[in-house]
């Protein structure tokens, strides 16, 4: 199958990027981790790597052109394929060191006809009967949970893949063109929102909702302060959760999942106890306003950083082991500051939500009045909360304690997130 | 109407009706004049009949299958009783090289309404000589029809049919089923070759199984009757022809087969049924098709040893578990 090798996002406002050098021609062989490409935004020139091998099948694009970020850049595939064929199938898993910051190794987000997943998240077995059957109902195998040997999905799986799926037969999610919200992925059904933490934007998901096998719309949101929404300043907790949620009305979403990291996870349980969405799924990862500790220094430096390299200092708190952390990471976050209003608005939002090492906000009472399926990921090396703010949860919020990781679960077991909730939003729907 | 008869006695019957219909149908055996048979499935017909058309042969197989296969050569209908199974292998040029091609090296002038009555199967102890299941031997021989009734009421049945039709047939019988009792319709009652039975039906497991091992097969239903799991019984009746078209309309059902020879496993009609099933009903099916069979072994004399070798009841049933993935379930 081919792969898409897709424009990176090269700035928040920005929808093209100017191709500045095209290392490939067509039907040159790729290697894993070759520098493709080199696109430019108005701040920086990003290096395009491919993440997977392959042979150069489509290039639409010659150097100087401009091309829409996040679509196709080029595909790769197999001696004699076509593009077409690559849009049939399943795309790829991503790098194995994706970059949250920029997207420079994400897959294909604008999906086939019939929403392929992703990735595999099964053992990629299954029975005859189950695969006619899965096919007869435009449902795929590796949306489903194999209960047969060594995790074969087989008739009784499917059959109850299919009383739990009427999304398949819904109509494509539309979002409304007024807004700041970015599709992750297209699909059908109830949408699956996700909220960044403190620092981060929408984009930063990209590389996970590859490896999230569901056929619902993934949609991105910017805080306020952040990204898309750098110029939305608002003070307080409460202030932040508000403004989300005017963004979801103004998109038309009053049904969702919602998937959070951090901060980001504490505007979710926010927006699920203010009643006025219908919240079927939470998926919090290392969320922020359970305990009252925060690691203020990391805050402090993450913010004041004013070169790549203070920024990379700071950022290695994040992950456990230093190599998790990609140059990408790094460069993408302090490129998306570099002329934007986000330092000033980062500034004042963690000056109302943080006072040296204490968190001023806590959701510990909205998570108890929580009435929807709810899972945490806590990695247990984390450094920037204590992961011990998870040892009183409510008894209806399942918990996933990560060894070897540290605040960032979804880069750092990106696989086993991408499951969680794929898991968590299949079982709610 | 229908009357309880015993296995031997439903044989009985349909050889005195079929001699009493067609002066052209005689039987030769081992003791099967006087003495009655062995396993006593023609007592009294020497009396009825006489010495011409029921006719105590020498232990030479090899002598009373020739003799066979030239009479329905020459246009009776001989029915030639091989005490066991195991016995026919001193027949087989005449079984193989000259029944089984006659029809065809004649251009279809010449037919051999030949029926070959044995025995087979592993029980009491009798030894490696005198235990096996042989009907792949058969099985495998274009020209040649093999039957292997299970019931009372079938073993009557295909056996008229088999007196009825024109090809050599191997109608292997079972030492355990002689004394066997079931239900026999009164009256005229003929099995068609060809045509599979549904001994029990159920929806979630197809059993296919013949000869012996449908009794066994049907055991084990029960048994998982009562742990909510409803298998279908099929009992193919012959071997060849083989009811395809009821094997896979059972298999659509159900989409799940579990195959029971008592023969062993290597080269046996279970195998062959399979690939039958795995070609044409692959996307029915949502397990791997199982096989309970005999084990690659000589059957053992000692009688633990013996039934070690051929299936019983627990390998029904765990066949059944595993084709219904339930060991994978807590």
């Amino acid at each position: 199958m081919a792969d898409a090798i897709l424009v990176p996002q090269v700035g928040q406002d920005l929808t093209e990027a100017k191709i500045v050098a095209l290392n490939v021609k067509l039907g040159d062989t790729v290697a894993k981790g070759d520098i493709v490409a080199e696109v430019e935004s108005e701040k920086a020139t990003f290096e395009v790597e491919a993440f997977v091998a392959g042979i150069v099948i489509s290039l639409p694009y010659g150097v100087g052109d401009l091309a829409p970020v996040l679509e196709p850049l080029m595909h790769l595939g197999q001696a004699g394929e076509t593009v077409g064929a690559a849009a049939a199938a399943p795309a790829p898993a991503p790098a194995a060191t994706p970059a949250p910051a920029s997207v420079e190794t994400a897959t294909a987000v604008s999906p086939p006809p019939i929403a392929a997943p992703a990735v595999v998240t099964g053992s990629g077995r299954s029975s005859p009967l189950a695969r006619r059957i899965a096919a007869q109902n435009g449902l795929h195998l590796n949306q489903i949970a194999g209960t047969g040997p060594r995790g074969a999905v087989v008739m009784r799986d499917v059959a109850a893949a299919l009383q739990t799926q009427p999304a398949a037969t819904t109509a494509p999610f539309a979002l409304r063109s007024n807004t700041t919200l970015k599709s992750l992925q297209a699909g059908t059904g109830t949408p699956v929102v996700f909220l960044h933490g403190f620092g981060a934007e929408l984009a930063a998901w990209l590389p996970l909702v590859a490896r999230i096998a569901v056929q619902n719309p993934m949609i991105g949101a910017d805080l306020a302060g952040h990204g898309a929404a750098a110029t939305r300043t608002v003070t307080g907790f409460d202030a932040l959760v508000d403004d989300m949620a005017q963004r979801l009305a103004e998109a038309g979403i009053t049904s969702t999942h919602l998937v959070g990291h951090s901060l980001g996870a504490a505007v979710a349980v926010a927006l699920a106890d203010r009643g006025d969405l219908d919240i079927r799924s939470l998926t919090l990862i290392a969320p922020a306003g359970l305990g009252p500790w925060i690691n203020g220094d990391y805050i402090t430096g993450f913010v004041g950083a004013k070169t790549e390299a203070a920024l990379r200092v700071w950022m290695q708190n994040l992950v456990h082991a230093p190599d998790r952390l990609g140059d990408a990471m790094v460069r993408a976050a302090f490129a998306a500051r570099a002329g934007s209003a986000m330092p000033g608005a980062l500034d004042s939002l963690a000056r109302s939500l943080f006072e040296g090492n204490t968190q001023m906000f806590s959701v510990q009472a909205a998570l108890a009045r929580l009435n929807c399926t709810c899972r945490m990921i806590w990695g247990m090396q984390d450094a920037i909360f204590k992961p011990t703010d998870a040892n009183a949860l409510p008894g209806l919020v399942a918990l996933h304690r990560l060894p070897g990781v540290g605040h960032l679960p979804q880069v750092e077991a990106a696989g086993l997130v991408g499951r969680l909730i794929c898991e968590t939003v299949r079982s709610a729907s | 109407m229908a009357r309880e008869l015993m296995y031997r006695e439903a044989l009985r019957e349909a050889i005195d009706e079929e001699m009493a219909r067609d002066p052209l149908v005689f039987i030769i055996g081992e003791g099967i004049a006087e003495r009655g048979g062995s396993y006593k499935v023609t007592e009294g017909l020497l009396a009825k009949y006489g010495p011409k058309r029921v006719r105590d042969t020498p232990i030479a197989e090899a002598g009373m299958i020739g003799v066979g296969v030239g009479a329905a050569i020459a246009g009776a209908r001989p029915i030639v009783e091989i005490l066991y199974v195991d016995f026919t292998m001193l027949g087989m040029d005449m079984i193989v090289n000259q029944a089984a091609k006659f029809r065809l090296m004649t251009g279809g002038e010449g037919r051999v309404p030949f029926v070959l009555r044995t025995q087979g199967g592993a029980g009491g102890g009798v030894a490696a000589q005198h235990s096996q299941s042989l009907e792949a031997l058969f099985y495998h021989i274009p020209g040649l029809k093999v039957v292997m009734p299970s019931t009372p009421a079938d073993a009557k049945g295909l056996l008229k049919h088999a007196l009825r039709q024109m090809d050599p047939v191997i109608f292997i019988e079972h030492k355990h089923l002689y004394m066997t009792k079931g239900m026999v319709p009164d009256g005229e009652h003929v099995v068609e070759f060809g045509v599979a039975d549904i001994k029990r039906a159920g929806k979630d497991v197809t059993i296919i199984a013949w000869s012996n091992m449908v009794p066994r097969a049907l055991e084990a239903a029960e048994e998982l009757a009562a742990q909510g799991i409803d298998c279908e019984v099929l009992d193919p009746r012959s071997l060849v022809p083989l009811d395809k078209a009821a094997i896979l309309a059972s298999v659509a059902k159900t989409k799940r087969v579990v195959i029971v020879q008592e023969a062993v496993r290597r080269g046996g009609v279970a195998s062959d049924i399979a690939s039958i099933i795995q070609e044409e009903a692959f996307y029915d099916l949502d397990a791997p098709i199982q096989i309970v069979a005999g084990l690659n072994i000589p059957i053992p004399f000692n009688l633990a040893l013996e039934k070690a070798s051929v299936p019983q009841k627990e390998d029904v049933l765990a066949a059944v578990h595993r084709c219904l993935h339930l060991e994978t379930v807590g």
